[in-house]
C-alpha cells in the first residue's frame, strides 16, 4: 500500500516535472521565429505544442536510456526515484528564482543519481551509461550545434549573398516555419521521453513492471500531453533570452540554429543520448551568431549557461540525496514522501508569489 | 574500456548525421531561395530559359529538403 502510494507520487510530480519542462522550453522551440518575424507568437507555441505532443511518440530510445542504463532499476526504489525527482524540481525552481539558464534534464538525472547513491552507494550507479550516454554526449552535443549552425550560416550567405534581401528574408521566414516545426518535434521526442523513463524507473522499481519493460502507452500519452499542455501554457516572459540576447538574429540564422538543433536532438534521440534540449539550441543560436561576427554573441549570457551547466548535475543530485536521507527520518513508509511533498509545494507556492510580487527574471531554462 | 564507455559508434554517428543534415539541409533551402531569386531576376531581364533553370534548381533544392526530412523521420521511428 505504502509503496503504491509512493509511485502515485512519483508519476504526479513527473508529470507535474514535465509540464514545467514544456513550459519552460517554449522559450528555446519558438523564440527565433518569432523574434525574425517567422511566426506570430499564438501560432508559434500552438504549433509548437502540437509537435512536442507528436514528438513523444516517435521513440522511445532515450526513455530506455534513463530507465534502464544511468542507474540500476533492479536496486532501486519508489522512494529513491521520488527523491531524485525532487531533486530536480528544487535545483530547477533555485536557478528560475535566481534566473540561471539550467537544464532540466541534467538536473533530473542529478537528482535521480543523487538520491541512489545516498540511498544504496555507489553501486547503484551505472558508470558506463552515465558517462557514455549522458556526461559525454553533454558537452559534444551543444559543440556540435555550435559548429554546424555555424558552418551551416557561413554556406548559406554564400549561396544568398547577392539575392535581393526581401525574398532572401521571406524565404527563410518560410524555413523557419519547417526549421521550427522540426526543433519542436525533436524537442518533444527528447525530453518528453525522459519523464516516460523516469515514471517507468518507477514502475521497475514498484515490481509492476519487467526489468526490461518498454514504457506502456498510457506513459508514453501521458507524458505526450503533459508536455504539450506545458508547451501551449507558455513562458512568455522567458522566450526573450533566446531570441535576442544571446544574438540578435535575422532569418536565416534563425533557420540554420533551429536546424542544427533539431538535427542534432534528433540524431542523439535515436542513439538514446538523453541531451539537454536548452544547451543544443543554445549552441546552435550561438554558432549562427559567432559565424557572421563574434562580437554579435553576447558571451555574457553564454557565460551563465556554462556556468548552470557545471553546477547542475552535482547540485541537482545533491539536494536528490539530501531528500532521500529526509524521507529516511520518517522510516520506509509513504509518510515521508508525503511530508516532502507537501513541503515542495508550498515552497513553490511561495517561490511564485515572491518572484510574481519582485516580477520574474527574463532567462531561458529547460530541457 | 574508454571505448566501451565512450560509446564512439553511435556518438560518431551522430555527429555525422547532425552535420551532414544540418548542414545538407540548409544548404539546400539556400539553393532553393537562390532559384526563386534568380527567376524573378531572370525573368525581369526577358531569359526565360536561364530563368526556368534557375527555377528547376532551387525547385531540386527544394526537394530534396523535403526528402531529408522525410528519410529523417522513417529513420526516427523505424528503431
Amino acid at each position: 500500500m505504502d509503496s503504491d502510494i509512493i509511485l502515485v507520487l512519483v508519476i504526479g510530480t513527473a508529470l507535474a516535472f514535465d509540464f514545467t519542462n514544456g513550459f519552460h522550453d517554449t522559450a528555446n522551440v519558438v523564440a527565433t521565429s518569432i523574434s525574425t518575424g517567422a511566426a506570430r507568437p499564438s501560432v508559434a507555441i500552438g504549433f509548437a505544442a502540437i509537435l512536442n505532443f507528436v514528438g513523444a511518440f516517435i521513440s522511445i530510445s532515450v526513455a530506455a536510456t534513463v530507465a534502464k542504463d544511468v542507474v540500476d532499476a533492479e536496486i532501486i526504489t519508489p522512494t529513491i526515484v521520488f527523491a531524485g525527482l525532487i531533486g530536480a524540481i528544487a535545483w530547477n525552481l533555485i536557478t528560475w528564482y535566481f534566473g540561471l539558464p539550467s537544464s532540466s534534464s541534467h538536473a533530473l538525472i542529478g537528482g535521480v543519481v543523487g538520491s541512489a547513491v545516498a540511498a544504496v552507494g555507489f553501486d547503484a550507479v551505472i558508470t558506463e551509461g552515465l558517462v557514455g550516454k549522458v556526461l559525454i554526449p553533454a558537452v559534444v552535443a551543444p559543440i556540435l550545434a555550435f559548429l554546424v549552425a555555424g558552418a551551416a550560416i557561413g554556406l548559406s550567405y554564400r549561396v544568398v549573398g547577392k539575392q535581393r534581401p526581401g525574398i532572401v528574408t521571406r524565404g527563410y521566414q518560410y524555413g523557419q516555419i519547417l526549421s521550427g516545426g522540426l526543433l519542436a518535434l525533436a524537442h518533444g521526442t527528447n525530453d518528453a521521453q525522459k519523464t516516460m523513463g523516469i515514471i517507468t524507473l518507477a514502475l521497475i522499481a514498484n515490481g509492476s513492471l519487467g526489468a526490461d519493460a518498454d514504457p506502456p502507452f498510457w506513459v508514453i500519452a501521458s507524458a505526450a500531453t503533459a508536455i504539450a499542455l506545458g508547451t501551449y501554457s507558455g513562458g512568455w516572459r522567458i522566450i526573450k533570452t533566446t531570441g535576442t540576447r544571446i544574438i540578435k538574429m535575422d532569418a536565416a540564422q534563425g533557420f540554420s540554429a533551429q536546424g542544427a538543433g533539431a538535427t542534432v536532438i534528433l540524431a542523439s534521440t535515436h542513439f538514446g543520448f538523453p541531451l539537454s534540449t536548452t544547451h543544443v539550441i543554445n549552441g546552435g543560436i550561438m554558432g549562427s551568431g559567432a559565424a557572421k561576427r563574434l562580437s554579435a554573441v553576447r558571451w555574457g549570457v553564454a557565460g551563465n549557461i556554462f556556468v548552470a551547466w557545471l553546477l547542475t548535475l552535482p547540485a541537482a543530485a545533491a539536494i536528490g540525496g539530501l531528500t532521500y536521507g529526509f524521507t529516511r527520518i520518517f522510516g520506509t513508509g509513504a509518510l515521508g514522501p508525503i511530508l516532502v511533498t507537501l513541503m515542495a509545494l508550498s515552497l513553490v507556492v511561495a517561490a511564485f508569489a515572491r518572484r510574481a510580487q519582485r516580477g520574474a527574471p527574463v532567462t531561458a531554462a529547460g530541457g | 574500456m574508454i571505448a566501451t564507455i565512450v560509446h564512439t559508434d553511435e556518438l560518431l554517428q551522430t555527429i555525422a548525421a547532425s552535420v551532414i543534415a544540418g548542414i545538407g539541409v540548409t544548404f539546400a533551402f539556400s539553393v532553393g531561395i537562390w532559384g526563386a531569386g534568380q527567376f524573378i531576376e531572370l525573368s525581369r531581364n526577358e531569359r526565360p530559359v536561364a530563368a526556368t533553370a534557375a527555377l528547376a534548381m532551387g525547385g531540386l533544392a527544394l526537394a530534396c529538403v523535403a526528402a531529408s526530412i522525410v528519410i529523417g523521420i522513417i529513420v526516427m521511428t523505424s528503431k
